[in-house]
């Protein structure tokens, strides 16, 4: 059996290429399925990986009760210092809490690609504020200088928005700023953020003594349930309490969600027009090999190896497929920057495609899947060849 | 019988087969049809746009607030026939995931400047009677059902009023409807917003203005941001079309994103449907050389060819473009939220009609070709 | 002579296959008579069949010329053949040739469509040809449901229903068994005697060149006349 199995294998294999047309059109046909299925999965997985590398256990952040988001939000510098005495949080050698109360205001940045204008953060934050974003570095230059009209950029501020290199002087409205460091955290949200000195920006956007955010370092992750209850039973304070990694993800995950929704319903319509291409293939090669099949049978050949040999051929071509739109998608997507408008921030997240092992491994599936039920009934109809066929 | 009924039979001849064409050029379609109409969510703000309608926001960037007296200096300009003004109230319904999209405007302006607005229940004049009554777009209103006279709290997630509170109670004063655009949307007298609220007092967020001829809209946009140049807020005045398209531009290129899916799902049924036909019509050469023997002429063999691919093609792009609008149209309500007036626009249709013809001649060219210069010798002797 | 059906002049017929040039035949004359039946035997490759090509139009010779009715059709285009064989010539071929699509009655009714008739009007030919070839009871069947005599009489039907002049049939019984081809044989005799066609037979059935009145043979080329000896 296993020998037969091999022999018509063998023979339907070697009729690919005299049906190259059909046999190219269901390759490239699922190649398209696999790119637009890891297109999509990259874009959410990039997305994801940004969104997962922001904020850290360690870290609280304090925003005004209700107002979930950090541009609704808005409080006092009482409330500031009422925090800096909290329990729970970590200090630094001279004793000074390791806070920083931030407001950022939107402004317009040009993005590279279409030289349109988009929204983007301009943070005020505190002395300690590199010291509350995990892995950040300064890549270039130095930090603003308290007090001036001084900015540090985000490396994917750089990598998509013009007008923020090193040494630029930037306008905004009626004041010159001048960016006089870059800085990276890795690849999470802050990397799309312009920081300047909180005092400056509170200044000459009207919003004296305003704030809307309070990020702590906590003294370990489970210090935030100390954080919490202490501002519960402060009756002066009028805020919620949340770990950073999870404020990032409950306001920003349903971007991921949509590039989701949209991503796997449209390969998978795509995936059926194919599977309708993959079938109609294998009908045409059975058709072609019907005298061959049949003589095999004439001569004692069982069905079953026909069967085999259609789908090896059917699923054979899908693997090629799946392989070409995966490594094409590898090659072309892995990696590229992209932006765009993040939940509830209302401004740009830059982030990068990242085709993951997962996704490519979902891919495949895919493709398979398509070149398994594709090659099933004419597999069928190649067992049951009537041995009259024969004759051609 | 007809050239007509040739081309159907012929078409079916192998029915499985023109079945699995007509199921991925459906896939193709649906796709098309379904994409369409969701982008069209997105971009339709710049389509329902009026040609003489500009926005007036501040020129470091839209989010950013104005003085309350930019209004009535703008008011003077020349050429500025009508103004509103908007503050984002940033509203919601008993509880936060219940977002509604409000704004507190002027609202006797607002009806002139967006004058494709219509009041369906009650009247602008009963709206503008009392500083608490609202004036709610039909799609809101249908969302939580409002209804005509009802009073409800409108809560922000923003604006603290001076006693504590978030929340200004309202009453329906207008349900009012639109021949183009969305209606999710409410709108609350800016007054009754303004005197409550604990910050940002006299200040207002945009401002939307009519010039009564889209001519004047350059100069009009220059006169206003020259006015306010080296002010505290530098303004920014665009057509209502270019703010639209611009912003959103800011959620990324979606229309790069749709036309590269529905080129890929395109391109696949061209390489299936025109690789299958070509096979089919090598299958056919013998037909084909007895029609020919009959007296049928080249041309007319290529029309027969030709005639099959469109059919099949409209066949399969109708199937899939109806699926589409059926989902399309179930979906809407459900999704009246987040995607308001989902609906399948005509010109998807039409567009999709011409990509049939275009996707039948395309794909029936070579076979149809073949079939015409086929020697008839040839296409006797060969079996 | 001038009152023949077909005048074949000086007609020469060569093929290149690869740098190899095959010569079917060359400098072959002859006239057919109107209302003639003739049938054409010949070993396999004497160019019996591309002679029947010639005379109805659907292949060129290499030279010289081919007049059917005081028409020559040999330097036609192609537009203008077709036009002419759906008037003047019918084809009847060994292997049927009926559209798999259609069933009886609409195979039949295809060269119609190249007429100016009404609807009704194909529909009355339709029936009367098909009550020729006595399948009037099977017009709605399909080809695959006919027998190979059954579908022959169709073909025979599609043949006559623009009523044409002449009936040209390429080995039209060489898939039939005995009784069926007679039955065939038959029926072009009648449409012969009785409606006048004229009608040319490639056969290598002797038994079949039998029920032509006029047996030409062709070998290497060159016709061997011999009279019917029924």
């Amino acid at each position: 059996m296993i020998a037969q199995i091999g022999a018509v294998t063998m023979i339907n294999l070697r009729s690919i290429p005299q049906r190259w047309g059909m046999s190219l059109a269901t390759i490239f046909s699922i190649a398209l399925v696999v790119v637009v299925l890891l297109g999509f999965l990259s874009m959410a997985n990039g997305f994801r990986a940004t969104i997962q590398g922001s904020g850290s256990d360690d870290i609280a952040i304090m925003l005004r009760s209700g107002s979930q988001a950090e541009l609704n939000s808005g409080f006092g510098r009482d409330t500031v210092r009422l925090i800096e005495t909290a329990p729970g949080i970590a200090r630094t050698a001279d004793d000074r809490p390791l806070l920083s109360s931030e407001l950022y205001v939107i402004v317009d940045g040009r993005r590279r690609a279409s030289g349109t204008d988009a929204n983007m953060p301009l943070r005020g934050v505190g002395a300690e504020a590199a010291n509350l974003r995990d892995g950040f570095t300064l890549t270039a230059g130095r930090m603003f200088a308290e007090g001036s009209n001084e900015l540090v950029v985000g490396e994917g501020v750089i990598r998509e928005y013009e007008g923020f290199d090193l040494g630029q002087t930037i306008r905004l409205g009626q004041n010159e700023w001048t960016v006089v460091g870059l800085f990276s955290t890795g690849g999470s949200v802050f990397d799309s953020e312009i920081w300047a000195d909180i005092g400056v920006i509170q200044n000459l956007y009207q919003r004296n003594n305003t704030f809307q955010s309070i990020r702590v370092r906590l003294d370990n992750a489970e210090a935030i349930e100390t954080l919490r209850s202490y501002v519960e039973d402060e009756p002066r304070l009028d805020l919620d309490v949340s770990n950073e990694r999870e404020y990032f993800a409950q306001s920003m995950g349903g971007t991921q969600d949509l590039i989701m929704f949209v991503g796997w319903p449209l390969a998978v319509i795509m995936a059926v027009g194919a599977f309708a291409g993959a079938w109609n293939a294998m009908y045409a090669s059975v058709d072609a090999r019907l005298r061959e099949i049949a003589t095999l049978r004439a001569i004692g050949f069982a069905g079953f190896p026909a069967f085999v040999g259609t789908m090896t051929e059917s699923v054979l071509l899908a693997l090629i497929g799946g392989l070409i739109g995966a490594l094409f998608t590898y090659l072309v997507f892995n990696g590229i920057s992209a932006s765009t408008l993040g939940g509830a921030s209302f401004t740009q997240v830059v982030f990068s495609f990242a085709v993951t092992p997962a996704s490519i491994i979902a891919g495949m599936i895919l493709a398979l899947v398509v070149g398994f039920f594709g090659g099933f009934v004419p597999a069928i109809r190649a067992a049951n060849a009537p041995l009259l066929a024969v004759h051609g | 019988m007809n050239d007509g009924t040739l081309i159907r039979k012929s078409l079916f001849r192998k029915k499985t087969r023109a079945i699995l064409l007509i199921l991925s050029i459906m896939t193709a379609f649906l796709i098309f049809g379904l994409l369409g109409s969701f982008s069209r969510v997105f971009t339709g703000g710049a389509d329902s746009a009026a040609a003489d309608r500009l926005v007036t926001v501040n020129s470091i960037n839209f989010t950013l607030s104005m003085p309350y007296a930019y209004y009535e200096r703008i008011s003077a300009i020349e050429g500025v026939q009508s103004v509103v003004h908007n503050v984002w109230f940033g509203g919601y319904y008993q509880q936060p995931t219940q977002f509604i999209q409000a704004f507190a405007s002027n609202i006797d302006q607002y009806f002139v400047v967006y004058d494709e607005l219509e009041a369906r229940e009650g009247s602008l004049e009963d709206t503008l009677a009392r500083r608490d009554c609202v004036a709610i777009g039909r799609a809101l209103a249908d969302q939580y059902d409002f209804t005509l006279g009802q009073r409800f709290p409108l809560t922000s997630n923003i604006w603290q009023r001076t006693d504590g509170t978030f929340t200004w109670e309202v009453d329906v004063c207008m349900i009012f409807e639109a021949e183009t655009g969305p209606t999710n949307y409410m709108i609350i007298d800016y007054e009754y917003f303004n005197e409550a609220r604990s910050f940002g007092r006299d200040e207002i967020g945009w401002m939307t203005l009519r010039t009564g001829n889209s001519e004047l809209n350059d100069a009009v946009s220059q006169r206003i941001d020259t006015m306010f140049a080296n002010s505290r807020a530098e303004t920014e005045t665009t057509t209502e079309a270019a703010f639209n398209a611009a912003f959103v531009e800011q959620f990324g290129n979606i229309a790069l994103i749709v036309t590269l899916a529905v080129g890929a799902a395109f391109t696949t049924i061209l390489m299936i449907v025109g690789t299958t036909m070509v096979m089919a019509g090598n299958e056919r050469r013998r037909d084909v050389a007895v029609m020919k023997t009959l007296g049928f002429s080249a041309p007319r063999i290529f029309g027969h060819v030709i005639g099959e691919t469109v059919l099949l093609c409209l066949i399969g792009g109708l199937l899939g473009l109806g699926l589409a609008a059926g989902l399309i149209f179930v979906a809407s309500e459900a999704l009246a939220g987040s995607f308001p007036g989902l609906a399948m626009p005509t010109d998807i249709v039409l567009t999709s009609l011409a990509i049939m013809l275009a996707f039948g001649v395309v794909t029936g060219l070579a076979p149809a070709l073949n079939a015409m210069r086929l020697n008839i010798v040839d296409g006797l002797s060969k079996d | 002579m001038t009152d023949a059906l077909y005048q074949l002049t000086d007609l020469s017929k060569r093929y290149t296959r690869g740098r190899e040039s095959i010569t079917i035949f060359s400098d072959l004359t002859m006239e057919i008579a109107p209302k003639d039946f003739i049938s054409i035997m010949g070993p396999s490759g004497s160019g019996k069949t591309t002679l029947l090509n010639l005379l109805g139009g659907i292949d060129r010779p290499s030279s010289g010329s081919v007049v059917c009715d005081g028409v020559r059709i040999d330097n036609m285009n192609q537009g203008k053949l077709a036009k002419w064989r759906a008037a003047n010539v019918g084809f009847i071929f060994q292997f049927y040739n009926l559209m798999p699509t259609l069933n009886a009655s609409q195979n039949v009714e295809l060269p119609l469509l190249l007429t100016g008739l009404s609807g009704k009007e194909r529909k009355r030919r339709v029936q009367t040809a098909l009550e020729i070839v006595k399948l009037a009871d099977r017009a709605k069947h399909y080809p695959r449901q006919l027998s190979g005599g059954q579908q022959q009489r169709v073909a025979i039907a599609r043949a006559i229903v623009a009523d044409p002049k002449v009936l040209l049939c390429d080995e039209p019984t060489g898939d039939l068994d005995r009784a069926t081809a007679d039955e065939i044989l038959e029926t072009l005799q009648v449409l012969n005697t009785e409606l006048g066609k004229t009608i040319v037979m490639v056969t290598h059935d002797p038994a079949a060149a039998r029920y032509a009145e006029r047996e030409l043979h062709l070998d290497k080329g060159r016709f061997v006349e011999q009279e019917v000896m029924a």
